[in-house]
């Protein structure tokens, strides 16, 4: 419904004269001057709110009724584009009982009345073929929201061909006055190589994650294909910049590779900032808007297993980067990873917490990671608030690969899932047979006692792999972690069980400038593509995927057979992950005190691992689901659905969506989705009501908004 | 003809009904025979040019695709029918150029993938058409013989 402009501005004189707030006559039922807040049952960022917390302070859904909520209404994206989607990873905000998302495979806009799913308004937009080759598709993570408390509410988001867009929250309608006729350019500006501007329409730059909306300021990062088989190390260089809200023009940039004379710039030896790429800012950001930071969490340089082509260690790479929110000047700095060739890119929103320890109040940030470490710093000055100890780590032996002699370790907190493969203890160990069975497999791999196992040149006729636990899936990946604000506990699921074997190889003749990239030597070469790539509403029909390939040998037979249909596939003993379960955990980390609080397998049983063992006659309980997703912390529960479908018996095939008693991680009410989750759950309130919503999606379940509230006599 | 024929006329035609009926209902699966050699051997090499990039050689899956083969592939659509698995590959497969594919390539492509997670050859083809196909079942495991 349009809002009418014309009746506004005398009532607001009147209203100033008088001394009184007043609110405006609104035929869409929505009040203008309003200021979204969790405190007010919103959901107004990504992460709920800008300190990443993921914490809504509601409890009319809990430990009592979570298990009766009913499906209140459901909304399928299928035609926001062409096609239907089936990784649909967003996670709508709500202001005032309107949802604002975006969904399908032309990442369209849509606000949702938020009581019954009822589309109030769309917005597509065609891009042509500068979406179809970009880096990063589908609907991605989702939309911000700004308003300047009297009625200009806006829909902020960025496109999938890297545009700055915003739209007018109650129409839809393009916010002519920003940038050119609604849109910045994002690609303008991103630069690979020693200076040179990238191609407006083919040049490699996208993002997944939602724009950071801060009073008149929006943070925008950056994002490049996934770095395994990269044909160049020349790659875009990625960068954070700021933009004003109300013309578009942009305030700062902050690069992420220093530029001669920028500190840092000596950490890419032999001049080698100017022929790589990538170290973007892929993830959600956060901001102290008291203290006026920002907290940047910096992804991997280029190539993400081989780093032959820019020995030191890179800098800003796998680092978390505080920067002033005015200037974009850089406050204080930690490197996570030296070096880095473990794709352990930072992969989620750094939460800030103000802390306890020993007794000292401490404004922190506490960074989740794919290696499952929390990095908690005091946030003002950078200092860690536990000593992160240098130590020794293994070192590369492929030919041009200088590693770091050290890597830092958090002393605590400890870490919150496994990041490295302890032999014997983390085997599998259903039977000791099955325990001998895995390290006789592990005898043709590196193992380390310790993580930040580089790769090395895989060979049937050698080593096939260096054995390394979450590198590309985590730990914790792109969905993040929770914190409740009122206990300094911070709530994190992680993947518990990805062993996998990283090797490297010559790239085929021609293909790529890097002397080595992800790949083994006896395999057939496939470039690996990243997910969703190409699946934009106009991908070329006629395009060929990638370039040509090597002819494919024989099907490899024996490499274990899986107990119903199957063959072997991957690290695993009898169709069984060759590590031990847990296979994925929720843990519960105590800020004031550095400690685990408590820790659980996260979500049930896989299917495969049930019939497998109950055919052996083996007894089990519940031994998780491996994978990363996210949660949603509320006034008493922590809430995260299953990321994989399940038939045990116990409920109808299908995922269940699960809550979590805060303070003893019990479980304490479950309800069934069609569906995995597949993007991370919020929750809000709409005519005093209280519902979730949760993105599910995958195999055969197209993307599918799914809201949960309570039954009416509730 | 006498009544004890008719009513075993009747009787037998009854029955025969409901014999066919049954043979109608009875759902095949997976592990009855639902492809032939001659068309997964058509399907391995449309698989390695369209699949293979993001689902890795034999199947084994990256981090940016799923394996499409093993137990827990096999449980994702266990329950579910070929149809389904079918029309999930027409629509949105290969991840680059969806839908661009024949539905002859995709079936040879559906039989290559099921030859490799073992499930047995048989006499007829995999058809090309969802609803001939939600007629099998996807099964992880083999079901009793009856």
């Amino acid at each position: 419904m349009r809002r009418k402009t014309s009746n506004v501005l005398p009532l607001t004189i009147l209203c100033v004269a008088l001394g009184t707030t007043w609110i405006a006559i609104n035929a869409s039922g929505q009040g203008a001057g309003y200021v979204p807040s969790t405190q007010k049952g919103d959901w107004p960022y990504y992460t709920a709110d800008l300190k990443g917390s993921k914490y809504v302070p509601l409890d009319q859904i809990n430990a009592s009724n979570f298990s009766k909520l009913e499906v209140a209404w459901r909304f399928k994206t299928d035609n926001l584009g062409p096609r239907p989607e089936y990784k649909l990873e967003g996670t709508p905000v709500a202001v005032n009982g309107t949802l604002y998302t975006t969904g399908g495979t032309r990442r369209s806009i849509v606000s949702l009345d938020g009581k019954t799913g009822e589309v109030n308004w769309t917005f597509s937009f065609r891009e042509g073929n500068r979406a179809a080759v970009a880096p990063r598709q589908l609907s991605g993570r989702g939309v911000s929201y700004w308003t300047d408390g009297h009625g200009d509410d806006r829909v902020v988001f960025v496109t999938t061909g890297y545009r700055l867009v915003e739209l007018n929250a109650h129409t839809g309608a393009i916010i002519t006055s920003f940038g050119q006729n609604g849109m910045v350019d994002l690609k303008v500006g991103m630069v690979k190589g020693a200076g040179e501007q990238i191609d407006l329409e083919t040049g490699e730059a996208g993002l997944h994650s939602t724009p950071l909306v801060v009073k008149d300021e929006i943070l925008v990062g950056s994002s490049m294909k996934e770095g395994m088989t990269p044909v160049t190390h020349n790659n875009t260089k990625g960068m954070v910049r700021a933009y004003d809200v109300h013309t578009g023009k942009q305030l700062w940039a902050f690069n992420t590779i220093p530029r001669p004379g920028e500190f840092g710039n000596d950490t890419w030896e032999n001049g080698s900032w100017a022929i790589n790429g990538n170290t973007g800012v892929w993830t959600q950001m956060t901001v102290d808007e008291d203290l006026g930071l920002a907290y940047l969490p910096v992804e991997d340089p280029t190539s993400d297993f081989y780093g032959g082509h820019r020995p030191g260690n890179n800098l800003y790479g796998d680092s978390l980067v505080c920067v002033d929110l005015k200037t974009g000047q850089r406050k204080w700095f930690f490197q996570v990873v030296h070096h880095p060739i473990w794709d352990f890119d930072l992969s989620s929103a750094p939460i800030l917490a103000d802390i306890t320890v020993d007794g000292r109040a401490i404004k922190a940030v506490a960074l989740p990671s794919k290696q499952a470490w929390l990095y908690v710093f005091d946030r003002v000055t950078g200092k860690p608030v536990w000593p992160i100890e240098e130590r020794p780590v293994q070192q590369s032996d492929v030919p041009g690969e200088k590693t770091s002699p050290t890597q830092p370790f958090p002393t605590k907190p400890p870490a919150y899932a496994r990041n490295y493969l302890k032999v014997p203890d983390d085997l599998i160990d259903f039977t000791p047979e099955m325990r001998a069975q895995a390290k006789d497999l592990l005898s043709r791999y590196r193992v380390t006692d310790r993580p930040f196992n580089p790769a090395l040149v895989g060979d049937e006729k050698g080593l096939l792999g260096a054995i390394n636990v979450g590198n590309a899936g985590g730990g914790t990946n792109w969905p993040g972690a929770g914190y409740d604000p009122e206990t300094h506990i911070v709530y994190a699921q992680a993947a518990n069980s990805s062993a996998a074997g990283m090797s490297v190889r010559k790239p085929p003749p021609g293909f790529s400038d890097l002397n080595y990239f992800s790949g083994r030597n006896d395999q057939p070469f496939r470039e690996a593509l990243g997910p969703g790539f190409g699946t934009a509403a106009d991908s070329p029909l006629a395009k060929t995927v990638g370039r040509p390939q090597e002819p494919p040998p024989a099907p490899a037979g024996g490499r274990g057979a899986a107990a119903g249909g199957g063959g072997g596939f991957g690290l695993n003993v009898d169709g069984l992950p060759i590590m031990k379960p847990p296979y994925g955990v929720i843990s519960a980390i105590d800020l004031d005190k550095g400690d685990l609080k408590w820790q659980v397998p996260y979500g049930e049983t896989p299917d495969n691992v049930r019939r497998i063992l109950t055919e052996k006659g083996i007894k089990f309980g519940n031994l998780g689901q491996n994978g990363s997703v996210g949660l949603l912390v509320t006034k008493t529960l922590v809430i995260l659905g299953d990321n994989q479908v399940t038939n045990p018996g116990t409920h109808p095939r299908g995922a269940m969506l699960r809550a979590y008693d805060k303070q003893s991680g019990k479980e304490v009410g479950a309800v069934w989705m069609p569906a995995p989750q597949s993007g991370s759950p919020m929750s809000y309130l709409a005519g005093g009501k209280q519902y979730i919503v949760v993105a599910v999606s995958g195999g055969a379940y197209s993307g599918e908004y799914l809201a949960f509230s309570l039954p009416e006599n509730e | 003809m006498n009544l004890r024929t008719v009513v075993l006329t009747v009787a037998s035609l009854a029955l025969g009904a409901l014999h066919s009926n049954l043979s109608a209902d009875a759902t095949r699966s997976v592990w009855d025979g639902v492809y032939t050699q001659e068309q997964a051997k058509q399907g391995q090499p449309l698989y390695n040019e369209s699949c293979s990039s993001c689902h890795g050689d034999n199947l084994i899956g990256q981090d940016v695709a799923p394996a499409l083969g093993g137990g827990e592939f096999l449980s994702n659509w266990d329950g579910l029918t070929l149809g389904d698995l079918f029309q999930r590959i027409r629509t949105t497969m290969p991840a680059s150029r969806p839908g661009s594919l024949s539905g002859e390539k995709n079936a040879a492509i559906l039989a290559y993938i099921l030859s490799v997670n073992q499930f047995p050859a048989g006499k007829t083809a995999l058809a090309q058409q969802k609803e001939v196909l939600d007629e099998i079942k996807i099964s992880a495991s083999k079901p009793d013989k009856k």
